[in-house]
Order: C-alpha cells, then sequence, then structure tokens
C-alpha cells in the first residue's frame, strides 16, 4: 500500500486570519512608500479600535500615517514614512511627532533591515557602520555605538526588532502558506521572518500545482494564515493596480485640515473607508467598480 | 538647438548637466532614490553619452541604456510595479543592503546642510526629545552616505535657513575631518547642485563655490548662504551644455520635461 496524508489548508477568512492582535502588541507591517501594504488587513485592524500599538514599517507609505491618524499607535519603527511629492513627510505622523503623542524610533532603512534580520536569527543585535558619527543614536538612544572587538573601529548595534506578528500582502500563495510576490517582495520576507506569526493577504489564491511552476519564488515561514483581498492594497499599488493618487491626496488634504483645527473631512474619510465599511467587500464599494477598473493596469 | 540656449535651462536640468559631467569613469552603479528627477536624467545622460557600463538603479529596477534604449518612463511614484518592468533586474529591498560593495553613487536631499557638508533630512529638534520640526526621516541616507564611493547633495532650496552654519541633527555626515577620524569606506561627498550653482568641500572640507547658474552672481550666493562659503577669485558661470547634451537631455532622458515643470 502507499502511504498518503492530507496537508492542513490555512486559509481563513479576514477577520479571521488577522487573529487577535492586543493592545500594544508589536505589528509589521509590509510594502514602500505607496507599494504593496496589507490594507484590507489594516483597515480590519483599524476597525477594531485598537490601542498603543508599536508598528514597525521600514519605508512607510500613507498606510501607516492612516494608524497614527486614527490614534492607535503609540510607537512607530521606520526610516520614512510619506508619499513622494504628494506628501514628502506623512501628515498625521509629522503633527503627532511633533505634538509628542507619537514616539518614533528613528532609524535609518538598513538599521530597520538589521534589527529585523536579528530578530529573524534569534540575536540580541547586529552591528551596522551607517549612522556612526551621526545623531540617529542621539535621537534614538536603542542604537548603541560600540567598538568592534575585532579591529576596534566604531560601530552601532542594531536591536533586534521582534514582531508579536507580520501583516503583508502578495499576489498569490496557496491553501499551504506558499506565498509568491510579482515583483521584488520589499522587505517583507524579512519582515516576516522576524515575526511570531504571519498573516498574508493575496490578491489570489492558485492550487498548488500553480505554485510548483515557479518554486524559485516562493517564500513560506513557520506559522502563517493566508486570506483572499482582491485589490487588497488599494490606495497603494500591487502588480495588479496602479495606486490612487487622487485617493492618497484626499486623505492627505483631510489630515492636514485636520491638524489646522478642522477635522471634519478626515472623520469623514474615516467612516466612508475604514469604520463604515463592514468588511473588505465593502470598502471595495465605497471606493466603487469605476475607481478600481480605472487602476487596473 | 544650440549651446547658447543654455540660458533657458532650468536649474534642474543644469543640475542634471553637471551631474552627468561629473560622474567618475569607472562608475559602476548609480543609485537614485525617490523624488530625484534631476539626479535620474544626469544618470540617463550620463548613461546614453560617455558612461555604457553603468548600471541605474531606479528604485528597485535596474536599468542599463547603451546601445541607446529608450530610457523607462516616469511613472508618478518611483515604487510603481510597471517600473519594474522596464529593466534588467530589480533589487530586493530585504537584501539590498547584503552587496555594500556595489554602490558607487548616491545622492542626498536634506532639509538642512551645513558648511562641513553634513545633512539633516530628520527634522529640527525641541531639545527637549521631541521635534520642532519633523522631516521625511533619514530612509538610506546614514548608510549609503557613509558606504558609497561618492555621492552628491542635491538641494531643492537655496537660503540662510536651508545653507546653516551647523545642522541641528547630521543624517548624512559630510565632514571630511570626522569621516576620516571614524575610518568611512566611502569617498564622501563629491559635489552640492543647489538652485543658484555648484559647490565642492576645499581641502580642509569647508564648502566651495566652484559655479553660479546663468542669472545669479556670486552676491546672490553669498547672501542666500548663512555661513561664510570658500569664494575662488574668479567663479565662473556653470557651463553651457553641448548640442549632444541638450538633445540627449531633452529627447531621450526628460521627453515629459520633468525638470521643466512637467508632471509624470
Amino acid at each position: 500500500m502507499t502511504a498518503t496524508t492530507t496537508r492542513t489548508p490555512l486559509v481563513r477568512a479576514l477577520p479571521d486570519a488577522l487573529g487577535d492582535i492586543p493592545d500594544g502588541a508589536v505589528v509589521g507591517v509590509g510594502g514602500t512608500v505607496t507599494a504593496n501594504h496589507p490594507m484590507a488587513l489594516l483597515r480590519e485592524l483599524l476597525r477594531r479600535r485598537p490601542k498603543a500599538l508599536t508598528i514597525v514599517a521600514p519605508t512607510a507609505g500613507l498606510d501607516v500615517d492612516l494608524l497614527v491618524a486614527s490614534g492607535c499607535v503609540a510607537r512607530l519603527v521606520t526610516s520614512y514614512v510619506g508619499a513622494e511629492a504628494l506628501a514628502g513627510v506623512g501628515p498625521a505622523v509629522r503633527s503627532a511627532a511633533e505634538a509628542g503623542t507619537l514616539h518614533v524610533w528613528d532609524a535609518d532603512e538598513a538599521h530597520c533591515a538589521m534589527g529585523l534580520r536579528a530578530a529573524a536569527q534569534g540575536l540580541p543585535f547586529l552591528p551596522w557602520r551607517g549612522g556612526v558619527g551621526t545623531d540617529l543614536p542621539t535621537a534614538n538612544p536603542d542604537l548603541v555605538p560600540f567598538a568592534d572587538p575585532i579591529r576596534g573601529e566604531p560601530l552601532l548595534a542594531i536591536p533586534a526588532l521582534r514582531l508579536d506578528v507580520a501583516l503583508i500582502h502578495a499576489e498569490t500563495a496557496d491553501a499551504f502558506g506558499n506565498v509568491q510576490f510579482v515583483g521584488p517582495g520589499h522587505m517583507d520576507p524579512l519582515i516576516a521572518a522576524a515575526a511570531d506569526r504571519v498573516v498574508v493577504q493575496v490578491d489570489r489564491l492558485v492550487p498548488n500545482a500553480v505554485i510548483r511552476q515557479d518554486p524559485g519564488a516562493t517564500r513560506f515561514w513557520r506559522d502563517t494564515v493566508v486570506t483572499r483581498a482582491p485589490w487588497g492594497t488599494h490606495p497603494y499599488s500591487s502588480a495588479g493596480i496602479e495606486a490612487d493618487a487622487a485617493h492618497l491626496a484626499e486623505y492627505a488634504a483631510a489630515v492636514r485640515a485636520a491638524g489646522k483645527g478642522d477635522p471634519d473631512a478626515l472623520e469623514r474619510h474615516m467612516q466612508t473607508y475604514v469604520y463604515g465599511p463592514a468588511d473588505h467587500a465593502g470598502y471595495l464599494e465605497a471606493v466603487g467598480v469605476r475607481r478600481l477598473a480605472e487602476l487596473v493596469q | 538647438m544650440s549651446a547658447a540656449d543654455v540660458t533657458a535651462l532650468s536649474t534642474d536640468e543644469l543640475t542634471a548637466l553637471v551631474l552627468a559631467r561629473d560622474f567618475r569613469p569607472d562608475d559602476r552603479v548609480i543609485q537614485i532614490g525617490a523624488n530625484m528627477a534631476a539626479a535620474r536624467a544626469g544618470a540617463i545622460l550620463a548613461n546614453l553619452t560617455r558612461l555604457p557600463d553603468a548600471r541605474i538603479f531606479v528604485g528597485l529596477a535596474v536599468e542599463n541604456l547603451a546601445g541607446g534604449r529608450p530610457a523607462p518612463p516616469v511613472h508618478p511614484f518611483l515604487f510603481d510595479a510597471r517600473g519594474l518592468q522596464a529593466g534588467e533586474a530589480y533589487l530586493h529591498q530585504h537584501s539590498v543592503f547584503d552587496d555594500m560593495a556595489r554602490p558607487d553613487v548616491f545622492f542626498v536631499g536634506g532639509l538642512q546642510v551645513d558648511r562641513r557638508g553634513n545633512v539633516n533630512l530628520l527634522g529640527i529638534p525641541d531639545g527637549e526629545g521631541g521635534w520642532k520640526l519633523r522631516g521625511p526621516g533619514p530612509v538610506a541616507l546614514a548608510t549609503m552616505s557613509t558606504s558609497c564611493r561618492g555621492y552628491y547633495i542635491v538641494m531643492g532650496r537655496h537660503d540662510p535657513r536651508t545653507f546653516v552654519e551647523r545642522v541641528a541633527s547630521i543624517t548624512a555626515l559630510g565632514d571630511r575631518t570626522r569621516r576620516a577620524e571614524l575610518g568611512f569606506p566611502g569617498g564622501g561627498p563629491r559635489l552640492l547642485c543647489s538652485p543658484l550653482g555648484v559647490f565642492d568641500f576645499d581641502e580642509s572640507g569647508d564648502m566651495r563655490l566652484v559655479s553660479v547658474h546663468p542669472g545669479v552672481t556670486v552676491d546672490d550666493v553669498v547672501a542666500a548662504t548663512g555661513f561664510d562659503l570658500v569664494l575662488p577669485a574668479d567663479v565662473p558661470q556653470t557651463p553651457a551644455a553641448t548640442e549632444e547634451e541638450l538633445t540627449v537631455l531633452r529627447t531621450q532622458a526628460d521627453p515629459q520635461g520633468l525638470l521643466r515643470g512637467g508632471v509624470a
């Protein structure tokens, strides 16, 4: 006889996939600037009204700015938050940092990568040279200058950035947590490797046989669940859609108005796109088929 | 189009020209970050005229235009997935810092720059652990400026609040003396381009005026600078473009006219 076994599917509906994210949790967020953010997962998280989260997002877009605008972020680990020319600095991050209500753990992009890698490797820190001689260790005393014990040169110890959960977006996955990015995958593989558990939203679920057509493209992590979220990066780009610049401009203008004492537009935006829709399908309805179709390449 | 048209060049076009001419013959990787349209055009211009072996990193996409390959189209955002379909390779951001010998040239912008070439992109501290003005964040400035063979500082503004005696917070350490003391592998800042002219750093590491752009006087530059610049006896005008440079710049490197106020 031939022995056979049955693999356990890891696909969950979106709210279940997110799992329990307690107040104060350390959450890694994937994507880069205007690309590949796991927005369906983040909006579901926001609807739960979490508190005092630490967000780790190496090169963030207005996705993280939206989290800060909602008031759920106490601490932010990042090298950048913005949307290039559309918003050179995330407007909510700027006002919260200047008001002292948000603690930004300032780090170079490479520091974020080394901190995540240290966590993935189970190390307390990794050494790095970039940042020596700058004021980054003053802005962030967790970046500790030390003398290299081999050659004696000045280096920085970048502490491990261990994550409770990583939230990322990929184009495809199968039911068993075999994930394939179209394109570079940004910092997501490292964010996932640094996390106790990984939640992946995908544009499409595919059979394991499709994954096997390009096994070199597959990434996987020990504790992973997968959920389907078509157009799940909107208003940010993915392999399937371009970024929705008009939506982002409307958001940035609303946050800037709120900073000047007029919160109406921001409250409307949050109600329309975050708190109002019951689920991801409801969000897509709020955006509208016409707009989504315009963004498909 | 003739070289006399240089007076009609925008300051971003002048920056692109200055950069394209200054790259070293053996610069093999020119890495361009977000919001760096002039650097992008300068790298493409160099790749099409004098540096056929250079690879140009545009965001995460890796390009080489030798043989007159068309420049990749500019999208409104650098990390557009379409940008990755143009090149011969793309970078994986999670492993981009695994080969620090690779990037030769990088470009640095900032909220402030000082006499010693230090750049601040982080913000203005309030002196009590918070921020009077919060900037975009360091991105990868600290790392790239430490390691790459040489970098260019490209400032979008030139006024006494931007060009200061001492930046409020150092994100990229340009100071030649401090870099030598700390044993940095990289070569430090090569040139600085501002809307008013071109600058380098003298033997002691102080900022020096190299040339003024057309229509700008030395006095204009001095008045716009919040510290004492090193001023050579003769300061030339930024050299005019050759006919070839102008044609390649406008028809191949920047066909969308982004350096003349166009939009992607």
